[in-house]
C-alpha cells in the first residue's frame, strides 16, 4: 500500500529528457523499412497465389508462420509474466522494465496474430473463430484468450503509463487496479495464453512428441525463459542505443531470473525426451530421429541447445560475468535467437514421418516468400513497439530514481531493500 | 462388437475391405479422383503399400485408406469454427465455406485422410478440368478458378455422399476389380458389413486410439 504512494511521488515524474537524436536510430527505422517493404511484397504474393506460395505440403501442413506464431505467444506470455513481478509480487527492482514489459507483450501478440492470419488458407474469413465456437477446440478457446489477453494487458499498460506521467487522479487507486488486473493477467497468461497455446498441440494424439500432459508446461516455461530474456535485450539495447548506461543490477536480477528459468526450461527437456525414449515410443521415437539426426539436426544441437541453453546457462550462472550487462544481454539475445530454433522444432519435425505406415515422409524448409513475409511482420512489430515507445514513457532514464527510493516506511520489506543491492553492484 | 448406430432412425454407412481379395491396382484411387475431381496434391482414398519381412521372405501388403470416418474423429474435435462435422449418417463432412484453412484438423487426423487443397489445377494438362467440379458436400462449388472455396480449405473423403444421395456406391467400392470392398448400412445387423464386421478377421487402424473407425479391414 504505501509503495503505491510513492509512486504518486512527484519526485518520480522527472522530465526523460529524451535522447538527441542519434544516428543508430535513423538507421535502427530505416532497416525496419526495408524489413516491411520485403514483408509487403511477400504478403501480396501470399495474397494473390495463397499458401501455393509456402512449402508446405499435406504431410506437413503447419511452419514458419505457426512457429512464429508459438514463438511471438510465448514472448508475450513470458514478458506480461515480468511484468507481474513488479505489480503484482512488488518486486520493484524490476520496476524500470514493468510499461515495456507490458508493451511488448501487446505487441508480441499482435504479431503473433498477424502471423496465424497471414497462415490461413481463407484469410478473410480468420474473424470466423470469434462467431463459431467450438467448446473442444483448443484453437476455439484460444482466440478468444488473445482478444480479452490483449484488451486487458493495453488497460493495464494505459495504467501503468497514466501513474508513471503523474496524472492518475488517485496513484493508490491505480496501484490497485495495476494489482488486479495483473493477478487476473497471471492465470489467463499461463492457462489461457500460453498454455492453452501449448494444448494446442497437445491434444494431437496422431503425432509424436505432441501428445501429453507435460507439454503445456514446457510452453509456459520456455515462455518465462523467452520473455525474460527479450526484455533483457530490449532494455540493453534502448538504453545503449540512446547513450545511456544500462543499469547493472537490473540486468543482474534479470539475469537472476533467466538463468533459473532456463535451468527447469532444461530439467523439463530432459524428461520430454528421456521418457518417450526409454518406453520405446515407436512415434515419438520418429520425431525425436527427426529432430536430433534429420536434415535440421544443427537447429537443434546447435541453435536449441548450444546456442539457446548451455552457452547462456553457463554465462549467466558465472556471477562474475552476470554481473555485466553486456554479458547478460548477449546470452539473453543468443537464448531469443535459440528459442526460434525451439518452436520451428516443436512444430514441423512431427509433421515430418508419415502419420500411418505407408504414406510418405515430408520435407519442409521455408521458401524466400515466408522468410521475407516473416522479417517483414518481426520488423513491423519491432516498428510499432519504436514508435509506442517514442510517443509514451516506456522507458526509465537510469539516472532517474526509482520511486521506491523515497520510500518514507517501505524499508521493512524485502522489496524495498532492492534499490540498495542495485546501487551496489552498479557502483 | 458394437458400432454406435446412436442417433438416427437412418442408415449409419461403413466400408469393409479385404485386404485379401485387394490386389493393389490403385483403380479405387483413380476412380476416386475422378468421381470427385480432386485437384493435384489432394487424394481422398490412397493405397498403402508395405513390403513386410526380409528377402526372401517377403510380403506385400496393400492397405486402401478412404477416410475411417470415425465415430470419435480427432479432426471433428479440434475444429475451431465447427466447420468439419460428423453426420446424422455417420459421414465426416467440412463446410467448405465455414473452413478457414488453419490445418489443425490435418494435424490430428492419425490416418492422413486430409488434404489441404493450394489451388493447383489440371487445367495445363487437361482443357476444361476447373469447369466442373464434384459436388462435395452435397455442394456444387461450380468452375474452380483462384478465389472461391474449396480452394484454401480441407478437403475429405465424404464416403461419396453425393453419389449415396442418388443410391449409388461409393466410386472406389464399385470399381474395385477384386471386389474389395463392401458398403453399407452397419446400423442394420443382417447388413453384409455388419456381419463382416463380425468376422474374426476384422480389425481397425489404430484401434489403440480410440477413435472407432467406421471402416473395418479383413486381414
Amino acid at each position: 500500500m504505501t509503495t503505491t504512494q510513492l509512486m504518486s511521488d512527484p519526485t518520480k515524474t522527472v522530465e526523460l529528457g529524451r535522447p538527441r537524436p542519434r544516428l543508430p536510430r535513423v538507421l535502427w527505422y530505416a532497416v525496419l523499412v526495408v524489413f516491411i517493404l520485403g514483408g509487403g511484397i511477400a504478403f501480396y504474393f501470399r495474397m494473390t497465389q495463397g499458401l501455393a506460395v509456402t512449402n508446405l505440403t499435406t504431410t506437413t501442413p503447419w511452419g514458419a508462420w505457426v512457429a512464429f506464431y508459438i514463438f511471438f505467444v510465448g514472448l508475450s506470455a513470458g514478458a506480461f509474466l515480468l511484468s507481474s513481478l513488479v505489480y503484482v509480487f512488488g518486486m520493484y527492482q524490476f520496476e524500470r522494465i514493468g510499461r515495456a514489459a507490458l508493451l511488448s507483450a501487446i505487441v508480441s501478440m499482435g504479431v503473433a496474430l498477424a502471423f496465424i492470419g497471414v497462415d490461413l488458407g481463407r484469410i478473410e474469413r480468420s474473424a470466423l473463430p470469434m462467431v463459431y465456437f467450438h467448446w473442444s477446440s483448443p484453437l476455439s478457446w484460444e482466440v478468444r484468450f488473445y482478444i480479452i489477453y490483449i484488451i486487458l494487458l493495453s488497460v493495464e499498460l494505459a495504467i501503468a503509463v497514466r501513474l508513471h506521467k503523474g496524472l492518475s487522479r488517485s496513484a493508490v487507486r491505480a496501484h490497485q487496479w495495476l494489482r488486479i488486473l495483473g493477478t487476473i493477467g497471471i492465470p489467463l497468461a499461463i492457462f489461457g495464453v500460453h498454455g492453452g497455446t501449448g494444448t494446442i498441440f497437445a491434444v494431437l494424439k496422431a503425432r509424436g512428441m505432441w501428445f501429453g500432459g507435460l507439454f503445456p508446461v514446457i510452453f509456459i516455461v520456455s515462455a518465462m525463459v523467452s520473455g525474460t530474456a527479450l526484455l533483457a535485450v530490449i532494455y540493453y539495447a534502448q538504453n545503449r542505443g540512446s547513450g545511456r548506461r544500462p543499469d547493472a543490477g537490473l540486468m543482474k536480477g534479470l539475469a537472476t531470473v533467466l538463468a533459473g528459468v532456463l535451468c527447469v526450461d532444461l530439467g523439463l527437456m530432459f524428461y520430454e525426451f528421456v521418457v518417450p525414449l526409454l518406453a520405446f515410443q515407436p512415434h515419438d521415437g520418429d520425431v525425436i530421429r527427426v529432430i536430433t539426426l534429420g536434415p535440421m539436426w544443427w537447429s537443434f544441437w546447435i541453435i536449441q541447445l548450444l546456442l539457446g541453453m548451455l552457452i547462456p546457462v553457463a554465462l549467466l550462472l558465472s556471477s562474475r560475468l552476470r554481473a555485466k550487462p553486456g554479458v547478460v544481454a548477449a546470452a539473453a539475445a543468443l537464448v531469443v535467437i535459440g528459442i526460434v530454433g525451439v518452436r520451428f522444432n516443436i512444430v514441423v519435425p512431427p509433421l515430418i514421418p508419415g502419420v500411418i505406415e505407408g504414406l510418405p515422409a515430408g520435407y519442409y524448409v521455408p521458401t524466400l516468400v515466408e522468410w521475407a513475409l516473416s522479417f517483414g511482420l518481426i520488423a513491423g512489430g519491432a516498428a510499432a513497439y519504436s514508435l509506442a515507445a517514442e510517443l509514451m514513457p516506456i522507458h526509465d532514464n537510469p539516472d532517474e530514481p526509482l520511486p521506491i527510493q523515497n520510500a518514507p516506511d517501505q524499508d521493512t520489506t524485502r522489496e524495498a531493500k532492492a534499490p540498495e543491492l542495485i546501487k551496489e553492484t552498479s557502483a | 462388437m458394437g458400432f454406435g448406430a446412436e442417433s438416427s432412425a437412418g442408415p449409419q454407412w461403413g466400408m469393409v475391405i479385404d485386404l485379401a481379395k485387394c490386389v493393389g491396382c490403385d483403380s479405387c484411387t483413380v476412380a476416386c479422383k475422378v468421381e470427385n475431381r480432386t485437384p493435384p496434391g489432394v487424394s481422398y482414398n490412397v493405397v498403402l503399400e508395405e513390403e513386410v519381412g526380409t528377402f526372401p521372405n517377403v510380403r506385400h501388403v496393400n492397405i486402401p485408406r478412404p477416410c475411417m470416418q470415425c465415430e470419435q474423429p480427432p479432426c471433428v474435435s479440434v475444429c475451431p469454427v465447427s466447420a468439419t462435422y460428423k453426420r446424422e449418417d455417420g459421414i465426416v463432412v467440412i463446410d467448405a465455406d465455414r473452413c478457414i484453412g488453419c490445418r489443425y484438423c490435418i494435424a490430428a487426423c492419425p490416418y492422413g485422410a486430409r488434404s489441404f487443397d493450394f489451388g493447383d489445377s489440371y487445367q495445363d494438362e487437361m482443357q476444361g478440368a476447373n469447369a466442373v467440379t464434384a459436388p462435395d458436400y452435397g455442394k456444387a462449388h461450380g468452375v474452380r478458378d483462384d478465389r472461391s472455396s474449396p480452394i484454401g480449405t480441407v478437403r475429405k473423403c465424404t464416403f461419396c455422399a453425393h453419389r449415396l444421395k442418388r443410391g449409388e456406391e461409393p466410386a472406389c467400392v464399385e470399381t474395385c476389380i477384386g471386389d474389395a470392398r463392401y458398403f453399407g448400412d452397419i446400423a442394420d445387423p443382417q447388413s453384409l458389413v455388419s456381419l463382416l464386421n463380425a468376422s474374426p478377421r476384422a480389425f481397425h487402424l489404430k484401434e489403440e486410439l480410440g477413435t472407432r473407425p467406421r471402416v473395418t479391414y479383413l486381414r
